[in-house]
């Protein structure tokens, strides 16, 4: 690292004049994130300010599109509705995916037969666009002709048998354990990477030290995961807050049936560009409210996670 | 050499920074560019010779029929020149408004029925065509689609769309089924075959926009269709009135005639189950009869129009798309005589061969006999579908309210007065005669 540094510093010294050129470089890609990334949040937030009729803009409002969402109905409501799912989502992810994702990581890292297949196998659907998976579900799904029903039928299961997707009570945990089925494998490669890297000494010494079963796993495996924990924590957390694909995919913009897929991205959709089939919508102002709420919570929860994260890691 | 590398250098990062600039700028706006080449070919020879037509659309799928009518038109008008460049349907509206309020965009562009198009015509952005030959051949009705506030015509609709049960031929000989005349008989009709065990209707409500579809159809059989309509539209009764709380009953009263698990069935279920004949109705539109052909070519199906309590029988109509002028276009002129050309029998006749969708101009018959009797139904008995023609504004609109609810209605979780009612509250806010 040093050396490095002087011999930067030395080529600067000798050189001056030519140096220069060197920080030309960053700028096409600075103009890309600015034109593609800085430019649409910072217009976004603008945007949250104004009223619109359509697509044209037209006086600053100041924060009367915020008050309308919280305050005026149905905004209000879907609002309080949609966070709730957000919530669930995030809760229902934590357990059924990184869960299992721990322990399946913890099953390969101990070197089971064929753990190179499982590796590859979890991963899978990863590979998958979102819209493939969410089609390929709703028809496994489907009440009349989906396998899913006509497998509990096979095993004389028939009164669990129902239209998952259609009926209120199960569509949103539908959709919840088909993102955890698609992103398993990613949780599963950030686990074990976490399992891997911890000092084969240090657990040499432990089992010296007479630790084994729970204990290895609470004293010695559970802390120093932490770190691959918290990122798989504050990564599900941003990706739950942002749901809206697989929703989109499988129940459509309104959150179908009866807001009980509602999230709060499929709610900003639906208030910045209208439903899918009513038409355009002109709330685009209150849209880009609800954008800037979306982004300043998901942005402030995660400035908490990683601080505690680096707390955490201080400690260890 | 040192120094020509820099310089090197230097010009290369120079061109592509400017790369990277002119992509940014061209991909902004497609329609952009193509709006400039045809202003420039205008240029060179706009006093005689060739004017040059560009047409947007929606209907990305349409391009080999659109080339067929330019064909026919250009038999008569040699001398104009026309390009179809329609953009995808999801993306179209934006695309459109940014193209105008940049005023660009093409000559001629198609126009969304109703509300969401005539807030185009209300900003300015398009051209009045009150004074063109072939107007006078269009219902009244149907041009309200495209008349601006101001009293002005802005469109030249195009086709209609129609929705009205299908029912399967076979399976009604079979059991000895007539076609019903009466809401009574059609009850019976429903009765008779969940008696013999054939799914009565393919219906289901997972998607929100086959319920208020589905209203349009039994809603016409229970509220007497233009009566009820008339009166909706003048403010004269509202959503509140028992009828009304009756139309959405009978809806909740039919969910016994639907598929098992209908909760859960989308528009691709419910066409599959009517196509391959495990149901013997489908309440749908005129559009799905090439894809229910499609599907099942040797499917022998027709329709009825609803019949109502009153003892009359409807199908609900409504103008599905109209063309109009930009009002910034170079050649209005020209734009005017292609408009004129789309409201003669000739273009009516192609249209309905080609595109097998009702033409807005009456008397047009085709070699297809499902689609010439629906056309003739359409002319001779026919009832509005409010819910797009009037009910499309707010946020969420009315329509969509009462789509949400009936859905909530199917999954018990309101009653139908209670669906009434939020339709109601939200029209009160958003429809002109109510507030």
């Amino acid at each position: 690292m040093m050396t490095t540094v002087q011999t930067a510093s030395k080529k600067k010294g000798r050189k001056i004049g030519k140096s220069w050129t060197i920080h030309l470089f960053p700028i096409p890609a600075l103009i890309i994130y600015g034109l593609f990334v800085l430019y649409p949040i910072l217009a976004a937030l603008s945007y949250s300010f104004y009223s619109f009729n359509g697509f044209s803009r037209e006086s600053f409002v100041g924060f009367d599109n915020f008050v309308t969402l919280f305050t005026t109905e149905p905004y209000g409501s879907m609002f309080v509705n949609a966070f709730k799912h957000n919530i669930l989502y995030f809760a229902l992810q934590m357990v059924a995916m990184n869960g299992l994702a721990f322990i399946l990581a913890f099953i390969i890292y101990k070197k089971v037969k064929g753990a190179e297949f499982f590796k590859i196998a979890f991963f899978l659907p990863r590979l998958l666009s979102v819209i493939v998976v969410g089609f390929l579900w709703k028809l496994i799904l489907n009440p009349n002709f989906g396998t899913l029903n006509m497998l509990l039928g096979k095993l004389g299961l028939e009164e669990l048998q129902r239209a998952w997707l259609g009926d209120p009570n199960t569509a949103l945990i539908s959709i919840i354990l088909v993102n955890c089925w698609f992103g398993l494998g990613f949780g599963v490669l950030i686990f074990l990477a976490g399992f891997q890297s911890i000092p084969g000494e240090l657990i040499e010494a432990a089992k010296l030290d007479g630790a084994k079963g729970m204990t290895m796993l609470r004293k010695i495996y559970l802390p120093l995961m932490v770190p691959s924990i918290m990122i798989m924590t504050v990564l599900t957390f941003i990706q739950s807050f942002e749901a809206f694909e697989l929703v989109y995919a499988m129940q459509g913009s309104m959150g179908e049936p009866y807001y009980s897929t509602d999230t709060l991205a499929v709610f900003f959709y639906r208030l910045a560009f209208g439903s899918s089939t009513s038409g355009s919508s002109d709330a685009l102002g209150v849209g880009s409210a609800l954008a800037a709420v979306l982004f300043l919570f998901i942005l402030i929860c995660t400035m908490i996670f990683l601080k505690f994260t680096n707390k955490k890691e201080v400690e260890m | 050499m040192k120094k020509t590398t820099k310089y090197l250098v230097l010009f290369l990062f120079t061109m592509l920074v400017t790369f990277v600039l002119a992509a940014c700028s061209d991909s902004g706006d497609d329609t952009a560019t193509n709006d400039n080449n045809s202003d420039s070919d205008n240029g060179e020879t706009a006093t005689e010779e060739k004017v040059k037509l560009t047409i947007g659309s929606w209907r990305t799928e349409d391009v080999a029929k659109y080339e067929k009518v330019i064909a026919l038109f250009n038999e008569t008008n040699p001398d104009i020149e026309v390009e179809f460049s329609p953009t995808k349907n999801t993306e179209y509206n934006t695309v459109l408004n940014t193209a105008l309020q940049a005023g660009e965009g093409p000559d001629i562009f198609h126009l969304r029925p109703y509300a969401a198009g005539l807030k185009l015509a209300d900003a300015g952005f398009v051209e009045p065509i009150t004074d063109i030959n072939g107007l006078d051949t269009f219902s009244e009705d149907y041009l309200a689609a495209s008349k601006g506030a101001d009293g002005e015509q802005y469109g030249v609709p195009l086709n209609i769309s129609s929705t009205q049960f299908f029912y399967n031929k076979k399976i009604f000989a079979d059991q000895g089924l007539e076609v019903p005349t009466t809401w009574d008989e059609f009850i019976e009709v429903n009765e008779k075959l969940l008696k013999a065990d054939i799914t009565p209707i393919a219906m289901g409500t997972k998607e929100g926009w086959l319920l208020s579809l589905s209203h349009g159809i039994v809603g016409a059989g229970v509220l007497d269709g233009n009566a009820f309509a008339e009166k909706l539209v003048t403010g004269e009764t509202d959503f509140s009135d028992p009828a009304f709380v009756e139309s959405i009953e009978a809806m909740n009263d039919l969910k016994k005639y639907f598929p098992a698990n209908s909760e859960g069935l989308g528009m691709d279920d419910i066409r599959t189950i009517f196509a391959m004949e495990q149901a013997a109705m489908f309440p749908l539109g005129s559009w799905e009869i090439p894809v229910v052909s499609e599907l099942n070519p040797d499917l022998d199906y027709g329709f009825f129009p609803m019949p109502s309590k009153t003892g009359n029988q409807s199908v609900t109509t409504w103008v599905d798309g109209s063309f109009a002028i930009n009002a910034k276009s170079k050649n209005i002129d020209a734009a005017k005589t292609f408009l004129e050309f789309l409201t003669t029998k000739e273009f009516g006749e192609l249209f309905v061969d080609e595109f097998k969708m009702i033409s807005a101009i009456p008397g047009i018959t085709s070699d297809d006999e499902l689609l010439s009797e629906l056309s003739k139904t359409v002319e001779s008995s026919s009832t509005p579908y409010y819910w797009v023609i009037n009910f499309v504004s707010g946020d969420p609109t009315t329509k969509t309210v009462l789509e949400t609810e009936l859905q909530g209605m199917y999954l018990g979780e309101v009653t139908p007065a209670e669906v009434a009612q939020r339709v109601q509250e939200n029209a009160e806010t958003s429809f002109e005669p109510f507030k």
